[in-house]
């Protein structure tokens, strides 16, 4: 018989963290970086084709980025959450497929639980609020962003706000995930 | 010809909206903060023991219920602002300050270190 080299729960696990949640902090960089760096208008008030350009492609990114962070959130909390905090049948002496329970097995990893993964239940959906009010700015206010210093300023920190969020929290994924993986 | 037709239109409609008024901006962005002041203050009441949200989805436990709830104020927060602000110019800088307390208090209540203090 024919043994499959990634369970399914592996790989919702790995749509996650690495295709979703690791999509969007790509492209919460790239955004960052192109709203940090946009040229912005000149003294008579107008903005050059290359700079309207650049905010068209930002919003068509920051939705990207929106809708990413979306499904990740949904995904970790309906799909791969309820197999990390399954409950194994008593006596069970392999804890391999019960993440929750196994890092709770030892005093060392027990910090996994009562603070990486209490962060990763609830902030993320934060940054995905975040993301979705900036999206919604940059497409619909493109041609102001270029003009309003003050609003490319706000939006430029709420951005990166939300950047080190999504970077914390999957940061906190990782070590989970490398002391107790969902096989 | 054409062609300074067509720059002169393209002038013209990035100008006008480059002066849309920011509410319905503003309204996006203090939505937000408003929604994480609501998930942080929901997560931080569950944890003293003074608010039990019911589980969403039972197998994801109660993380469901409250996110959901969160979920649900900020987007009822977010229509109430878009429909009082949109088409104004509000001015910024109370609504960059509340942003940013909102987010603060919103994400520190999600610490769970800061739930011991209680």
């Amino acid at each position: 018989m024919e043994t499959l080299l990634f369970s399914g729960r592996s790989v919702w696990t790995m749509i996650h963290g690495i295709v979703l949640g690791g999509g969007a902090l790509l492209g919460l960089a790239a955004a960052l970086f192109s709203l940090s760096t946009i040229r912005v208008a000149d003294a008579t008030g107008l903005a050059d084709a290359t700079a309207e350009q650049q905010t068209r492609y930002l919003g068509r990114l920051l939705v990207l980025v929106a809708l990413a962070l979306w499904l990740t959130v949904l995904v970790g909390t309906y799909i791969t959450f309820p197999a990390y905090r399954a409950t194994p049948p008593d006596s069970l002496a392999d804890l391999a497929r019960y993440p929750e329970s196994l890092i709770k097995s030892n005093p060392g990893t027990v910090w996994l639980q009562s603070f990486a993964m209490e962060i990763k239940e609830q902030v993320p959906w934060i940054a995905a609020m975040l993301a979705t009010a900036l999206a919604f700015v940059s497409v619909r206010y493109r041609f102001r962003l270029l003009h309003d210093a003050a609003l490319r300023r706000l939006s430029t920190y709420l951005l990166a706000v939300c950047f080190l969020l999504v970077a914390g929290v999957s940061l906190l994924g990782v070590f989970i995930n490398k002391v107790a993986p969902l096989q | 010809m054409a062609h300074a037709m067509n720059d002169s239109g393209r002038m013209q409609d990035t100008a006008a909206e480059a002066t849309h008024p920011n509410g319905a901006a503003l309204a996006a962005i203090l939505g937000a903060g408003v929604g994480a002041f609501v998930l942080g203050l929901i997560v931080i009441l569950h944890e003293v023991g003074g608010l039990a949200v019911p589980a969403l989805y039972a197998p994801a436990g109660g993380a469901s219920g409250r996110t959901a709830i969160a979920a649900l104020i900020w987007l009822i927060a977010w229509l109430a602002l878009h429909r009082r602000w949109s088409g104004r110019e509000i001015p910024m800088r109370r609504v960059r300050i509340m942003t940013g307390i909102l987010l603060f208090l919103g994400i520190a209540f999600t610490f769970p270190p800061l739930w011991k203090l209680f």
